[in-house]
């Protein structure tokens, strides 16, 4: 079956009224739990799956892409208007997207978001159905000494979120980086810092760092600092949503964070740190007026919202076409086919192409359902920020902490979190930025693993950073990425001179 | 969760379900008996997706199908190879008759792996289940042909065939120990190469990054089908129906593996307690619709209960320590820890820049002025709340630690009204549990209000 055949097909079997139903129920339930800190995709498909067990394959996996879609789109809601994101997706959302709304352009940044989910989306399910099978061959050139390569790029996106000072920024990656090192180490088995206590074996979790560091340590921040400078609490100056001036500067940021995300997606590395981050720090580079970003640029809400949703169609790219689940909530999907008796693979495209074009036809559909569920309540949201500050903050944290108990059924994890809660009021006081310590913890492991599994492989030929192509030309780019502005702006001066 | 009887408890009435249930037509169920329980909890100590994840997850239909188990509940408790799962399980579940622990081989890997204090020992044994033959695996293209080729390789240069599987400790590291062994190398000359999920491993296979991949015959066997990977060899003690690839024994390596999984149940149980659980399982295994579900996920029928698998587990806890010591990995081995290079710069890093910003702090002019801002009251209110919370929810239950936590938090934000924020705390910790515990099936403690709930 062709691809337009096989679109057309979907089409025709998506758009009965049962599975449009279907549709409807998991992006709801998506949206849903994307607002709730802690809880994920993974963990609902996982509880749904006995279920729908009776069900038909394809209206069960109709749900269960409308969940994965629409929890991408909840995520962005929290950052941008409490400054707490609950997952890792939208941290690069809240650094722009809550000035915005500080600003009182709240409606405008949830919005472009939106919007850009929903572009990012459509493009990237398109580009699924077209290439899935060409870019999975593609994935699997990347081997560890790739993935080190792509760590270090992404490392240097950390130097767009530094703040004012290099000395405090690049103490809070260390921080972010030392956190990492907690936790049995991969390649050996070895516990490193875990200090005896069996609930640190696993690490710790990136979840606990950003729900403690943003919604915790914001709380604390607004509850002990409200004496002082009565902080203008976060008022809409008006509901109107965006202006001219901001769809012109939207759109060319979603698709250029969809054209970063979606091939992150495919890549079997997980989550979407990496996509979000690589996108903020490309929009802050290429913009003409990069000083507005960290005050509330639109394009900072616009880019790393479009690559979130992108990369999301991404990890779909591995799983259908070779069955290599790259994230938590593919391994769940997995899973899912496996209860129906299906193997995702080289031959699900030949085997069950209804299933799959079915599947891919209610997904671009339920993106559409999302666009239709989500500008509406964008409104709704915008008018949560009037509520009492003591009731808003009060709920924050009762769902903070029952986000994190519910990852390991463990009280230690709460403890934890409040622990972590403590060093982002810390932080914030002396004003060191948050979000280095976020990547540290997400790039330190993931660096440093990929890096000792190469040499373990070349048998400690450290070479193949540089005689893989694909290695190279990711480290360059890192080197670039690095050297470039201060290389520019001494060029600039110069010529001034 | 979806019990269909009617005057279930109260699970049933979960709110998805009844959603979903509308919505679904379900089949009909054979003829239903007396279940043995009303409730029965299923613990997977890994996160969901995973081998004892499906295992649990199987176990639930099955159970609840055959109207074994009313209400069965699977509950994840994730890491370090299931031995925070099973330390959890015999230290807050003892003497509870009314919860099963997934475990097997790999759990026995990670107790030896990460000298876990805790071992299969302490749980009581009810019974192995399935088992699951692991296969030898290259891409297509790869220019080892047969097993010889790689075992030519492996001799020779043995540093030079890298293989990649899953985490260090697991079953696919220990067969790689086990034909090092057969075909005389060394075994802590196996370059191993371990990846965290079956995912990742079959990428770096399929990929050709690694010399040859070791895993699951089932996490292979979509690749096989489509001529994408090779199998080399099986470690079966025959030959599989279906599978095109010889067994290891048969080109003359000693070795029959099979990566088993098991039920526990927790230490303090009656022997009436321990009986009524193991007639589950039992009545379980009987079951058509086991055998059905053994069928679709390709596992093999491992059935051996009470002592007689109490014996099995303790000789093959033998054999792996005895494996895994001479593969070298970590604590089996006994080696102190080496100097650890990347640890070591990133600590020095800490301490550099952690430096270097203090000074920073110290030059700012408004240094002052923003410590002094902060309240101290509102932080000790919120610290109160989170210590309430942490120490409290297990015997107050979540409904009161939550409240008082909201409440706390509203009293630092300095709201005028305590008697309000009171309501509205036990209204949104009300809400909270009925979302958690009924919507999304997470169960909560339910401390001094469990019996109401």
């Amino acid at each position: 079956m062709g691809t337009l055949e096989g679109l057309t097909f979907g089409f025709a079997n998506a758009l009965t009224v049962q599975n449009l139903l279907w549709a409807l129920l998991g992006t709801t339930l998506g949206t849903a739990i994307g607002v709730l800190p802690g809880i994920g995709p993974a963990l609902t498909v996982a509880v749904l799956l006995p279920v729908t067990f009776g069900l038909d394959p394809v209206s069960a996996f109709i749900m269960f892409g409308g969940i994965y879609y629409g929890a991408m789109y909840g995520g962005s809601t929290t950052s941008i208007l409490l400054n707490t994101p609950g997952e890792t997706g939208a941290i690069a959302t809240a650094i722009d997207g809550h000035q915005m709304a500080l600003r009182g352009r709240g409606a405008a940044a949830l919005t472009t978001a939106a919007l850009g989910s929903f572009v990012a989306g459509t493009l990237a399910t398109l580009a699924l159905a077209f290439f899935a099978p060409a870019l999975a061959s593609v994935a699997l050139e990347f081997g560890p000494a790739e993935y080190f390569a792509l760590a270090l790029l992404a490392f240097s996106a950390v130097t767009a979120l530094l703040g004012a000072s290099l000395a405090r920024g690049l103490f809070s990656l260390f921080v972010g980086l030392t956190l990492g090192l907690v936790g049995i180490d991969q390649l050996t088995g070895q516990a490193r810092f875990s200090f005896g206590i069996p609930q640190l074996l696993d690490g710790i979790d990136v979840v606990i760092l950003v729900i403690g560091l943003f919604a915790v340590g914001e709380t604390l921040h607004q509850a002990a600092s409200r004496r002082r400078d009565e902080p203008a609490p976060v008022q809409l100056t008006s509901f109107m949503s965006m202006s001219r001036d901001d769809w012109r500067r939207s759109w060319k940021a979603w698709l250029r964070g969809t054209a970063i995300g979606f091939p992150l997606g495919v890549l079997p590395m997980g989550g979407s740190v990496i996509p979000t981050f690589l996108s903020y720090f490309a929009e802050k580079r290429f913009s003409t007026t990069p000083e507005e970003f960290g005050h509330g640029a639109i394009e900072g809400v616009a880019g790393p919202e479009a690559a979130n949703n992108a990369s999301t169609a991404g990890v779909l790219v591995p799983l259908l076409t070779l069955g290599v689940p790259s994230s938590a909530t593919a391994a769940i999907l997995l899973a899912a086919f496996q209860q129906y008796g299906l193997q995702p693979g080289p031959l699900l495209f030949s085997s069950r192409p209804d299933l799959v074009w079915t599947l891919i036809a209610s997904l671009l559909i339920g993106n559409v359902m999302l666009l239709v569920l989500n500008l509406p309540l964008v409104g709704i949201w915008a008018r949560v920020m009037l509520l009492p500050r003591p009731l808003l903050f009060g709920v924050v944290l009762v769902l903070a902490s029952l986000g994190v108990y519910s990852l390991n059924r463990s009280l230690l994890d709460v403890g934890l979190l409040y622990a972590v809660g403590a060093l982002g009021l810390a932080m914030r006081v002396l004003d060191v930025p948050l979000v280095p310590a976020v990547l540290g913890l997400v790039l330190g492991p993931m660096a440093e693993q990929q890096f000792r599994r190469a040499v373990a492989i070349s048998e400690g030929d450290l070479s193949v950073f540089v005689t893989r192509p694909i290695s190279a030309a990711l480290l360059a780019a890192a080197a670039l990425a690095l050297l470039a502005p201060p290389l520019l702006k001494r060029w600039r001066r110069f010529r001034h001179e | 969760m979806c019990a269909a009887s009617k005057g279930d408890r109260i699970r049933s009435s979960n709110v998805l379900c009844v959603a979903l249930l509308a919505l679904a037509t379900l089949t009909a169920s054979n003829a239903p008996a007396q279940p043995l329980f009303e409730e029965l909890r299923l613990i997977a100590p890994a996160a969901p997706g995973g081998g004892w994840d499906q295992t649990a997850r199987v176990m639930q239909q099955v159970l609840q199908r055959e109207r074994i188990v009313t209400t069965p509940v699977v509950e994840n408790i994730p890491g370090a190879a299931g031995t925070i799962g099973l330390a959890r399980f015999v230290g807050a579940e003892r003497g509870n008759g009314d919860v099963l622990l997934v475990s097997g081989l790999i759990m026995l890997g990670g107790i030896v792996t990460y000298d876990s204090p805790v071992t299969l020992a302490d749980a009581v044994p009810i019974a192995r289940l399935t088992g699951e033959y692991e296969a030898l695996a290259v891409p297509a293209s790869s220019p080892f042909r047969t097993l010889e080729d790689l075992l030519t390789a492996f001799r020779a240069d043995p540093e030079s065939i890298s293989w990649g599987g899953g985490s260090v400790g697991g079953s696919d590291q220990i067969l790689a120990g086990l034909i090092a062994a057969a075909v005389e190398v060394e075994p802590r000359r196996v370059n191993y190469i371990g990846y965290s999920g079956g995912g990742e491993a079959l990428g770096a296979v399929l990929g050709g990054q690694v010399s040859v991949g070791i895993n699951g015959l089932a996490e292979f066997a979509a690749q096989i089908d489509a001529g994408a990977l090779r199998v080399l060899a099986i470690s079966s003690g025959e030959r599989l129906p279906g599978v095109d690839a010889p067994t290891l024994r048969e080109r003359g390596v000693d070795v029959e593996f099979e990566n088993w999984r098991s039920i526990l149940a927790p230490p303090g149980i009656t022997p009436a307690e321990r009986a009524r659980l193991a007639a589950t399982v039992d009545a379980m295994v009987r079951s058509s619709e086991w055998r059905e579900m053994l069928a679709r996920y390709r596992w093999l029928d491992r059935y051996l209960a009470g002592d007689e698998f109490a014996a099995f587990a303790t000789a093959e806890e033998r054999r792996v320590r005895t494996v895994l010591r001479e593969l070298g990995a970590s604590a089996a081995s006994g080696e102190a820890s080496a100097f650890d290079p990347y640890a070591a710069l990133v600590l020095a890093g800490l301490v550099f820049f952690g430096v270097a910003a203090g000074v920073s702090l110290v030059r700012r002019p408004n240094r002052p002025r923003r410590l002094e801002g902060l309240a101290w009251r509102p932080l000790a209110l919120i610290g109160a709340g989170a210590a309430v919370y942490v120490l409290l929810a297990d015997s107050l239950g979540f409904i009161g630690a939550a409240a008082l936590l909201f409440w706390l938090v509203a009293r630092a934000f300095d709201a005028r009204h305590p008697a309000r924020d009171l309501a509205v705390a036990l209204g949104v910790a009300v809400c909270a549990y009925a979302l958690f515990d009924y919507a999304l099936d997470l169960p909560l403690p339910a401390g001094v209000l469990g019996a109401w709930l």
